[in-house]
């Protein structure tokens, strides 16, 4: 319902980011595993192993999406990109055994997300990298889902620990759903409250009193 | 590397999900705009390099340096745009007139960004129709009752209701009133909706 | 609801009824809270109900103004007041959808309305167009005052159209089908899927991608639930 009145940016669906999204912003920050085709002149600083003024060709480094995204071109070279470890075919096949055991947060925590953005770069396994993805989303959602349409007022963090940002996210909007269910069953659902940014400035505002 | 600024900003805001104004970091964007006049002169030389002295060896480190000051300005716009959308909801929760507090967390083109919304939304909302329009910042949820049982968590003064009686608000006193006049009270968290 | 409305019109002396074409306030209401539900479920911005808004507006006022001549204290009194009450959450809420979307929207909204036809309906009222356009010019003043203008020259403007984000057409909503469809063209889910038609009996509720029956829900076929 329109009770909650910040609503952010949400990130892009699929291979989509969302230039406003801060989910996106993040997202993009995570480092990838790259390798320069090309030499970079006085770029030498950023490398700290490195005392020459340039980044060579044929540098290993890792660097962020969005830098990987904005240099990478299909037709020039001028950086190849890697997979990172978790999309490897080791890694796909532990995940294709049981999705479920894994700990999607350490491995992210941004699985889903990453997963969809490294398809931009070619690389002849992005089809299995695609499909492994889709397999491991379906297998992990029925308990993601589950656990957040029956677990009233239980602690769920060692679940959640566990699940990836997209992951999370699904599991919060289950969570609101079956707590609005609940007011409504005990005939609350209409009773005015105070707005959550209200009580939780005050709350802030009295732990900053006590410290 | 370079952006790590940019990024805090964003991560800043990020970290407060529920949708609360943190103060604002002008400090950070001032760092973030001085590191993107730096890699804009840096690029600007190669750029002059490059032509007159036909070192095309050089490209590929401009281009470096100008996806560097993309990430900033998208970081930058990012968070500002995110803190427009805090700045809004708090036109819907609190009113129109802000806790000091809260004010203090805001820069000056922010407050002025938050009174021409106003202004646009009030506006808006006269022209309705009526008398004096419609405030659709009311009504959020579906009544179920006239009046309702509320309990007062501090002491605001007297409040007048609709037929001209005027009655004290004192904390911790109860009062059956009606209720599309306490709607606003009750999310400010001057007033608590009782439910028997 | 529609009896204490149809109450309501006689409380209203029946002036209305006498103009051709106009509805009973039931069948208002009823086109209101259609309106509501559609606005309030589908991705992107509808056409706007000024009309309509204008007509439930006037029919609150009416109310009210009925309402002073009721005796204090009579029990009608206090359904009428109910009544009111009710119809302005509706309207509110409706109108609210509307606002939060263009708000959501506005370079998107801004660009529709600008590459509409003459003669096409708006999806923007007047006042819902002035206000997005204040919101677009606000928020870039903001955008260049704060940060742009101390950027480097090829920097300075960020276009709106690209960063804020378009409304998902892909979404799924429920519906209910008020006048019966027949091949209605569904597109596949996956690529192993192929495209197939179906038709949608009336009275029967569907979960089903928006993009596949948005034109039904501007026409009124069905109705979003």
């Amino acid at each position: 319902m329109d009770t909650q009145s910040y609503m952010p940016v949400p990130p892009g669906v699929g291979m989509e980011e969302n230039f406003l999204s801060l989910d996106d912003i993040l997202l993009s920050h995570e480092r990838l595993p790259c390798k320069t085709d090309t030499s970079f002149p006085k770029l030498g600083f950023l490398e700290k192993t490195s005392e020459s003024h340039d980044i060579p060709e044929n540098t290993k480094m890792e660097m962020p999406l969005w830098m990987a995204k904005g240099l990478y071109e299909r037709k020039r070279h001028v950086i190849s990109v890697d997979l990172p470890k978790v999309y490897r075919e080791g890694w796909r096949t532990v995940f294709g055994a049981d999705a479920n055991m894994v700990d999607l947060h350490k491995m992210g925590p941004y699985y889903y997300g990453l997963g969809s953005q490294i398809l931009h770069f070619e690389n002849a396994e992005n089809p299995e990298i695609a499909q492994s993805i889709l397999q491991t989303f379906i297998g992990r959602f029925r308990r993601t889902m589950d656990s957040s349409q029956n677990a009233y007022n239980e602690d769920m963090s060692a679940l959640l620990e566990r699940l990836d940002c997209l992951e999370r996210a699904l599991f919060r909007s289950g969570q609101n759903g079956l707590n609005a269910f609940q007011l409504w069953e005990r005939g609350r659902a209409s009773q005015l409250t105070a707005s959550s940014l209200v009580t939780n400035y005050r709350k802030r505002k009295i732990t900053e009193l006590h410290s | 590397m370079f952006c790590e600024k940019a990024v805090e900003l964003v991560r800043e805001l990020h970290r407060m999900t529920d949708g609360q104004l943190p103060a604002f970091n002008e400090d950070g964007i001032r760092q973030v705009l001085e590191e993107m006049k730096a890699l804009y002169e840096q690029n600007q030389s190669d750029v002059n390099e490059a032509k007159t002295e036909g070192k095309s060896e050089l490209i590929p480190t401009i281009k470096f340096r100008h996806c560097c000051l993309l990430r900033n300005q998208r970081c930058i716009a990012g968070y500002l745009y995110d803190r427009l959308l805090r700045i809004r909801a708090l036109r819907w929760e609190y009113g129109s007139v802000l806790p000091t507090t809260i004010r203090f967390h805001m820069c000056a083109e922010e407050l002025e960004w938050f009174n021409q919304y106003k202004k646009s939304l009030a506006t808006y909302m006269r022209s309705l129709g009526g008398d004096e329009g419609l405030d659709i910042t009311q009504d959020i949820k579906p009544p179920k009752s006239l009046y309702i049982e509320v309990r007062c968590l501090k002491d605001h003064g007297e409040f007048e209701i609709d037929d001209g009686t005027v009655i004290l608000l004192k904390k911790n006193s109860q009062h059956f009133l009606p209720r599309w006049k306490c709607e606003q009270l009750i999310r400010q968290g001057v007033l608590e909706h009782v439910i028997s | 609801m529609a009896d204490a409305l149809s109450e309501a019109s006689d409380l209203s002396g029946g002036e209305e009824s006498q103009d051709e074409d106009v509805l009973t306030p039931p069948e208002l209401i009823a086109r209101l809270e259609e309106a509501w539900l559609n606005e309030k479920f589908s991705p992107e911005l509808l056409e706007n109900k000024s009309e309509l808004v204008e007509c439930v507006m006037e029919q609150l006022t009416h109310m009210e103004e009925n309402l002073q001549r009721v005796k204090k204290g009579d029990l009608k009194a206090s359904i009428h007041r109910m009544e009111i009450d009710r119809i302005r959450f509706v309207l509110s809420s409706f109108l609210r959808s509307r606002l939060q979307k263009i708000e959501k929207f506005f370079p998107h909204v801004l660009e529709k309305e600008k590459s509409r036809a003459d003669g096409d309906p708006s999806f923007l009222s007047p006042e819902e167009f002035a206000f997005a356009k204040e919101y677009l010019a606000n928020t870039e003043v903001y955008l260049k005052a704060v940060a742009l203008r101390h950027m480097p020259p090829n920097l300075q403007s960020v276009d709106m159209l690209k960063a804020v984000p378009e409304p998902c057409l892909d979404s799924f909503v429920f519906l209910r089908v008020k006048e019966r469809q027949e091949n209605i063209l569904v597109e596949p889910e996956t690529d192993d899927q192929r495209d197939y038609v179906v038709d949608l009996e009336e009275g029967s509720q569907h979960l089903m991608r928006y993009r596949t029956i948005a034109p039904l829900v501007s026409s009124g076929a069905v109705q979003l639930i």
